[in-house]
């Protein structure tokens, strides 16, 4: 894997917005605005960790403006090269998250804590998770060798890992290859 | 000469004297056709009031107190004026409706914490609805309700009080109550307990709402197809994605619990059960209305 990159850990529920009741899109838009401000913080391929473990409850229209909206807006590359990774348990909590990710057809890289095995939170298309998996299980990989392994031409393999970096789910670098080529290392977030 | 407005309490059977939102049929219908003049709303056959009946009784009043010289409400008994007084309802309406209940007398023996949760809240906007949460959750928590319940309690509560704000705009914004019983309520006879959660706004109502997008011309015909439409996820007036999936998402964890919600509105109510939804044309509601039962069954309750 690479050098360790740049992060952040935001904790929702004692930021200046937070709390262990999240209810409603006003508090959501609030937290929103918080983490957008953290990840711009982040020099570019960081990562932002948004722990909300020490929430009790997020009601739906909570977790769509603070996450799902997040997610998308990440996705549609605002935040340029910066990460988000969801830091919560496998609990209940995590429905309404899903439930907004799935409107949104998107997805965040979840983990139980910090250097844990990294889980997915909402909807990744099934060709794509098998690209996902076997990019986790590398941690860093070129897209020769990522092709390779999956049995794929490099142009159909690059495609799908450019979806999964637009996603948010992974980090995609390029390189300058002898001669005059380009050639893309595809790395795991968490 | 003043306007008798008559309810449909049962006298009999499970729901007997029972005030709930159906038993105000017959005076929502009538109170369409007041003139002005003075009214007296008869309260006199209820024993008993249900969160809903409790907000559809609030929703009425400012219906009638916005349009009539003079409201009147006629009680009998104890029960029902000591419960009025113990949800806050004479400080609410008790400047705007006259009633023949003793309200200073009941005063006295004012409410301290009845051991069960009930509460009646007036609110108007979506800043209020966290504190609101808050205060519910705090109640839950000291009754012995696991986290698991009062999540699903308090998520319902705030997505219906947040559509209220949002959609629901009117001089009197929204009213919820929430009331939690040690057995069970509503449907056939069983084992367990209860909660209830009900809310009434004076909003332009949600067939009217969801009109505002062409989308969905095809399901606003009726009022019964836009609440059927309004409970599928992802539906919204905005039609913006991510919006609308609140109220699917409360209708199927009360479904899922073995309760229900119904959400009624102009004409219709359609109420969503486990395995089906029920749809019928009822008398002209001026708003939106939902009610939420969500059983707690005994090995649900937390093992102390």
């Amino acid at each position: 894997m690479g050098e360790e990159q740049a992060h952040r850990v935001f904790e929702v529920a004692s930021g200046d917005f937070g709390g262990k009741l999240m209810v409603t899109r006003r508090t959501g838009r609030a937290v929103r605005e918080a983490l957008e401000g953290a990840l711009e913080e982040l020099p570019k391929g960081g990562i932002l960790y948004v722990d909300t473990r020490g929430v009790e409850l997020m009601d739906y229209s909570f977790a769509d403006e603070a996450l799902g909206i997040l997610a998308s807006r990440s996705a549609s590359g605002e935040y340029g090269d910066r990460h988000l990774v969801l830091v919560e348990e496998d609990r209940d909590l995590l429905e309404n998250v899903e439930a907004s990710l799935r409107q949104r057809s998107l997805a965040m890289i979840r983990v139980d804590e910090i250097g844990a095995e990294p889980g997915i939170v909402g909807e990744v298309p099934d060709h794509l998770v098998e690209t996902l998996q076997a990019i986790y299980d590398a941690g860093s990989i070129t897209n020769a060798a990522l092709a390779t392994r999956l049995g794929l031409n490099h142009t159909a393999c690059n495609n799908r890992a450019t979806r999964l970096a637009k996603l948010g789910l992974i980090h995609r670098r390029v390189e300058t290859a002898a001669p005059g080529g380009r050639q893309y290392t595809y790395e795991r977030i968490a | 000469m003043k306007t008798q407005l008559d309810l449909n309490v049962r006298s009999r059977g499970a729901m007997s004297g029972v005030l709930t939102m159906g038993s105000l049929d017959p005076a929502f219908d009538a109170a369409t056709r007041v003139d002005g003049g003075p009214v007296v709303l008869d309260l006199r056959a209820v024993e008993f009031v249900e969160p809903a009946g409790l907000c559809g009784l609030a929703a009425l009043l400012e219906f009638l107190c916005a349009r009539c010289e003079e409201v009147d409400l006629a009680l009998a008994g104890r029960d029902v004026p000591a419960y009025l007084e113990r949800m806050d309802f004479f400080r609410m309406f008790g400047e705007r409706v006259r009633t023949n209940a003793d309200v200073a007398a009941l005063g006295e023996r004012r409410r301290h914490n009845p051991g069960t949760l009930q509460e009646l809240i007036n609110f108007h906007t979506e800043e209020e609805i966290p504190g609101i949460i808050g205060r519910i959750s705090e109640i839950l928590e000291n009754q012995g309700y696991r986290l698991r319940e009062r999540v699903a309690i308090c998520s319902t509560l705030s997505e219906v009080c947040a559509n209220a704000a949002e959609h629901g705009v009117s001089s009197f914004g929204a009213y919820a109550a929430v009331q939690a019983y040690h057995h069970i309520v509503s449907g056939a006879r069983r084992r367990g307990e209860e909660v209830l959660i009900a809310i009434a706004d004076g909003g332009v109502g949600v067939r009217e709402t969801l009109s505002r997008n062409p989308e969905y011309a095809e399901h606003t015909t009726t009022d019964n197809d836009a609440l059927r439409h309004a409970l599928e996820m992802g539906v919204s007036a905005t039609g913006e994605i991510g919006r609308g999936g609140g109220l699917a998402l409360v209708a199927g964890i009360a479904a899922r619990s073995g309760g229900s919600l119904s959400l009624r509105s102009g004409t219709g109510r359609v109420t969503v059960y486990e395995n089906r939804k029920n749809s019928r044309n009822v008398p002209q509601f001026p708003g939106t209305f939902v009610r939420v039962s969500l059983p707690r069954t005994p090995q649900e309750k937390a093992s102390k």
